[in-house]
């Protein structure tokens, strides 16, 4: 039996569904009303593209893709971390120049 | 013993693929940011343990396994934590958060 060409079958076919639902998530990235949607959406884009690199890995036999699913695992994680700690900073910074000017309109 | 390893390198993808469908499902489902979240993150850990198992078999007793064993620990502990800041700046960027869960204050202030 040629088990070659049945295990290049079963990961390309793996592969395609894969990035079915890679497009799929984008359109929520793009719909989502509110920020975390969008960061939702994209964490799970880079999570999906992970296991996509490491099933290319097998496939073409490299086997140093796999190095790079894990910088970009890292590279995801630290993505999300800095998206939201700025977006909360920039929201305190808005919502207390706004209670300044209240303030001082209050005043006058 | 090539049909063995190939029948259940083929079972365990197959599911982790199924799991990402649910997740992507889920994430159009649910009406409000905090499902949503919740629903993408536990089933995209659940796929991306059964893909990596479905790998580690096609590949054998490998320094590739061993790579991809890595990839499986740092996602888990990292994972939690995306969702875990995700969730802090979807609550506190919320004005209108009672409509969608049921916030109890905390002990301290009832005193």
């Amino acid at each position: 039996m040629d088990f070659q060409r049945a295990y290049e079958i079963l990961l390309i076919g793996a592969v395609i569904i894969l990035s079915l639902i890679i497009f799929v998530c984008f359109i929520r990235a793009v719909i989502g009303p509110r920020i975390a949607d969008r960061i939702v959406a994209i964490n799970m884009i880079g999570t999906l593209t992970i296991m996509m690199i490491a099933i290319l890995a097998l496939l073409l036999g490299e086997g140093y893709l796999v190095d790079v699913s894990i910088i970009y695992a890292m590279i995801s994680f630290l993505a999300v971390v800095v998206l939201t700690k700025i977006y909360l900073g920039v929201y305190r910074e808005i919502k207390s120049k706004e209670a300044e000017k209240q303030q001082k309109e209050g005043e006058l | 013993m090539e049909w063995i390893r190939f029948l259940l390198a083929a079972f365990f993808i197959l599911i982790g693929v199924a799991a990402a469908l649910i997740a992507a499902f889920g994430m159009f489902r649910f009406k409000f940011v905090l499902n949503r979240m919740h629903a993408a993150a536990v089933c995209d850990t659940c796929a991306i343990l059964f893909v990596m198992i479905g790998l580690i078999i096609i590949s054998g007793f490998n320094f590739t396994s061993l790579k991809f064993l890595l990839i499986l620990f740092f996602l888990w502990i990292a994972s939690p934590v995306s969702s875990h800041l995700i969730s802090n700046m979807a609550v506190a960027t919320n004005e209108h958060i009672e409509e969608e869960c049921l916030v109890v204050p905390p002990k301290s202030e009832e005193r």
